[in-house]
């Protein structure tokens, strides 16, 4: 186990900014994922308005439907959906099979509206442990970040309106 | 950074898990990947408060006196918890979960009302992953399987063959194979203080403008506005410490830090870091 701490007191000196935009994967990666044997990702279009409003979706609700086929044979859905955190968007999709069971569910990426801002200097430094004489290097590349626990309740809502969106416009749709 | 880092995330544990590994073929690495995030969601089942067929829902429906098999993952943090609250005096305490329900934080998790004097001391561990409660109670693992849960991925990646990786669950965050720089958020969501940490983790946890933390089950509510980050061995570890953190002054947070290899950084907007380290 090796720490440094940086602890910055001054309250005057340089910003940086930490928001985070972070892509995990692509659509169509995730689509290849979520289905290694699909050969085709057919758009099923735009969710159906009037069953949108009757399951409470919000104003602008616009999940991305597809279909994954191997062939004629129809695999199951790929949905792809946003949600809203604390103040970030997270997109996620979701796979279901054709009976509209859940079998895959990730986060494609997120999007921090405004970020924490963090003073980088001066630094009243507390070093502490081995590595206290090397520079400090703080990596502009990955941003980890400690605290303030992200909900993923949005998200947990999202996919339940989804599989209602399923059962009540999809499940029915012959191949 | 490295070519070959690949990262995902799913949401787990009730926030989003990402888990970045670097130096592993594409293939190799989602095998990885997938043990690792099944090794959470196991967790998850296993620890839940939520869902009524985990350990920990049974558990709080359950009589007294009556030994009650559980997944072996919850015996083991249920050791931990019982490590933790000991050393601190119950300053750390999952039985807190009644007052958690009380303040509208959790829904209540059963008809099987809680008996007002239990605390962590009346869940016993049998041999062979058993407990049985002395008294009825209401418990909560959220304030450690989160941790638990990053500990438990980080051991399947390892299991893999993965040379470098960091799992973050919500900011309960653990690393290894090489330095990783996170960024502490404060209380009011500022981001005020960095670490650079290697094979180590840390978690964070702060109090709110109502109460969200309290000193044990009969103890103080924690004060609102304060952030305390704790960097220890394994992220369990460092997730329950964080508690202990909090809840009790200073000085004696810190014999009960470096009983269990740990530090600390507390912060709130008065008096802003304070560090809990005694060089080992």
């Amino acid at each position: 186990m090796r720490i440094r701490w940086m602890l910055g007191v001054g309250l005057a000196g340089a910003f940086a900014q930490v928001a985070q935009a972070t892509q995990y994967l692509t659509l169509e990666q995730a689509q290849h994922a979520a289905f290694p044997t699909a050969d085709e990702f057919r758009d099923a279009g735009a969710v159906d308005a009037a069953v949108a409003a009757k399951l409470g979706a919000p104003a602008g609700w616009a999940p991305r439907v597809f279909e994954a086929r191997a062939g004629a044979k129809l695999l199951g859905w790929f949905i792809a959906d946003q949600a809203l955190g604390k103040s970030e968007m997270i997109g996620y999709a979701l796979a279901l099979d054709p009976h509209g069971a859940v079998t895959w569910l990730e986060i494609l990426d997120y999007r921090e509206s405004h970020g924490g801002e963090i003073r980088l200097a001066p630094w009243r430094k507390q070093f502490l442990g081995k590595t206290a004489a090397d520079p400090v290097q703080l990596n502009r590349d990955i941003k980890n970040i400690s605290g303030a626990t992200l909900s993923c309740r949005h998200i947990t809502e999202g996919v339940q309106r989804l599989l209602a969106y399923w059962a009540a416009a999809l499940a029915a749709r012959p191949e | 950074m490295s070519a070959q880092m690949i990262r995902r995330a799913r949401p787990l544990l009730g926030t989003v898990v990402e888990i970045r590994l670097h130096g592993v073929a594409p293939r190799a690495a989602d095998r990885a990947l997938d043990a690792a995030f099944d090794e959470i969601a196991s967790v998850q089942e296993c620890m839940s408060f939520h869902a009524a067929a985990s350990d920990v829902a049974r558990l709080n429906a359950a009589p007294a006196g009556v030994w009650l098999d559980v997944d072996p993952r919850t015996a083991e943090v249920l050791a931990l918890m019982r490590a933790v609250a000991s050393r601190s005096a119950g300053a750390f305490d999952v039985c807190v979960a009644p007052r958690a329900v009380d303040a509208g934080l959790l829904p209540a998790p059963s008809a099987r009302a809680p008996d007002a004097a239990a605390d962590w001391r009346d869940i016993e561990l049998g041999a062979g992953a058993r407990v049985r409660l002395a008294r009825p109670l209401w418990l909560d693992l959220g304030g450690i399987a989160k941790g638990y849960g990053v500990d438990r991925a980080i051991a399947a990646l390892l299991a893999h063959g993965v040379p470098r990786a960091c799992v973050n669950a919500g900011g309960d965050l653990r690393a290894y194979g090489a330095a990783e720089t996170v960024y502490l958020r404060a209380a009011d969501g500022s981001v005020a203080g960095a670490l650079e940490l290697a094979d180590a983790a840390v978690a964070t946890s702060s109090s709110g403008a109502t109460p969200t933390h309290w000193r044990g089950t009969r103890g103080h509510a924690v004060a609102p506005g304060r952030s305390a980050s704790v960097v220890a061995p394994q992220c369990a570890l460092a997730d329950a410490l964080t508690k202990v953190a909090l809840a009790l002054t200073p000085t004696a947070a810190q014999d009960v830090l470096a009983a269990f290899g740990a530090q600390a950084a507390l912060h709130d907007a008065a008096h802003g870091w304070q560090a809990l380290a005694r060089a080992a």
